[in-house]
């Protein structure tokens, strides 16, 4: 791991979810955090500003868009690319993504491929 | 069951989407969603559907209680259409406390307020003379009284919660509006693509995903859950937020819940309807050799909570 590599961070509350991600972005040069909760993310992410962000939906307590919505309020996260991946597939919930600036909003389940495609879309990383 | 209970789960709205005022829908009840807990002397609401309104009525007929908390699963009409004329709210020397989701309590009042103001009412949230308090939670827990709450977030358009609430040993779990099966469709649905160690992590995420389900409502006394649908229906209706019966039977029973109601009416289903998906209900709880009790939501109907 080196400060060169861009850092992916998602916050998911499945620890399964987090190592599809982990497994697929595997290949590619990048850091790769995950947090379990919004609780344990916002403090890393109020310090740190990621190359691109995966947000789950409804996780305990506060769910993904308002943690998305908080993340907003930080200078730093204002343009931070936040891709959505959730089971719910409601129009309600894509637009206030996309009022958020959601840079995509993904349906689960995702495959390997898909995660690395989307990763490579909105960061520019190498192989490893 | 008599109210003179005096703790007490009551059905005062147990349709969803929209009232149904039907001489056909009667024996169920058309108002919306609305669900009074009396403990000790306090007054918790879940929900302010139409049925709100002869509750406020009732509460305006007595002198003993004079503040309720109303906790409200989100803010689509069906769940708060009620609230504009909820008659302790105008009445100066009540206290009404309200809590639902939202960053803040400014969020709340201004979900609660929008509906009431021009042109949709002619009377606005400022013209509530009792002591109208927006509730912040901390940690998603509240208390109020006897009563603490969690709450959870539940599989429904924009943000809704579901909530667990304990009071005098039991815990009453009140969900009105979930969508359960979705995501088992949406794997089902991309099932011949994926590879095999795909597969194998997607089903253990959808398995680790139904089990922090399955931890919000476990053990439950009395479990008020969406059931909405026939399977027909769903079939048809699936992404609209709501549950058929039997994925709410199905989930009831694997969480070892102790009665489940069936909540949420469809408006367009009669009693007799209604009754009949009850009955396939049973049938289904008998056959996976569960000893679960199972309600049809009937306006009306008291559950005596130190009886449970």
């Amino acid at each position: 791991m080196t400060d060169k590599m861009p850092t992916i961070v998602v916050v998911d509350d499945s620890a399964t979810s987090i190592s599809l991600y982990q497994f697929s972005v595997e290949p590619l040069a990048v850091n790769f955090i995950g947090f379990k909760s919004p609780a344990e993310a916002i403090p890393y992410l109020q310090e740190h500003q990621p190359d691109l962000l995966f947000l789950d939906i409804i996780m305990p307590g506060m769910d993904g868009l308002s943690l998305l919505r908080h993340l907003r309020s930080f200078a730093h996260q204002k343009d931070t690319p936040v891709i959505m991946v959730t089971s719910k597939d409601y129009d309600q919930d894509r637009s206030v993504a996309k009022q958020l600036g959601a840079v995509a909003f993904l349906i689960k389940p995702l495959r390997f491929k898909e995660i690395r495609d989307i990763v490579c879309k909105h960061v520019d990383i190498k192989l490893k | 069951m008599s109210v003179n209970a005096l703790n007490y789960i009551r059905f005062w709205g147990v349709r969803g989407s929209y009232p149904a005022p039907f001489g056909s829908h009667m024996r169920v009840g058309g108002n919306t969603s609305c669900v009074e807990l009396r403990v000790d002397g306090h007054l918790l609401i879940c929900d302010g559907g139409s049925g709100i309104i002869p509750l406020g009525n009732s509460l305006m007929a007595q002198q003993n209680i004079k503040e309720v908390t109303i906790i409200l699963t989100h803010y689509h009409w069906d769940h708060i259409s009620g609230l504009p004329f909820f008659v302790p709210a105008f009445v100066p020397g009540w206290k009404v406390n309200i809590y639902g989701p939202g960053d803040n309590q400014q969020d709340i009042e201004r979900c609660i307020s929008g509906q009431m103001r021009d042109p949709y009412f002619p009377v606005e949230v400022e013209n509530w003379m009792a002591d109208v308090n927006y509730l912040k939670s901390k940690n998603s827990q509240l208390e109020y009284g006897p009563f603490r709450i969690e709450t959870f977030n539940v599989h429904h358009p924009g943000s809704t919660f579901g909530y667990r609430i304990h009071v005098h040993g039991k815990t009453i779990v009140y969900a009105s509006d979930d969508e359960l099966s979705f995501i088992d469709q949406s794997i089902e649905n991309r099932r011949d693509e994926l590879e095999p160690q795909e597969f194998e992590l997607i089903k253990a995420m959808q398995e680790e995903e139904r089990e922090h389900s399955l931890d919000m409502i476990r053990n439950a006394h009395v479990f008020i859950h969406d059931a909405q649908y026939t399977p027909e229906d769903y079939a048809k209706k699936r992404g609209w937020g709501h549950s058929c019966y039997i994925d709410t039977a199905n989930f009831a029973i694997d969480a070892n819940i102790k009665q489940l109601y069936l909540f949420h009416a469809d408006p367009n289903y009669d009693d007799t309807k209604i009754e009949n998906l009850h009955r396939e209900t049973i049938k289904l709880i008998h056959e996976r050799g569960s000893n679960m009790d199972c309600y049809i939501a009937r306006e009306g109907f008291v559950v005596d909570i130190d009886k449970l």
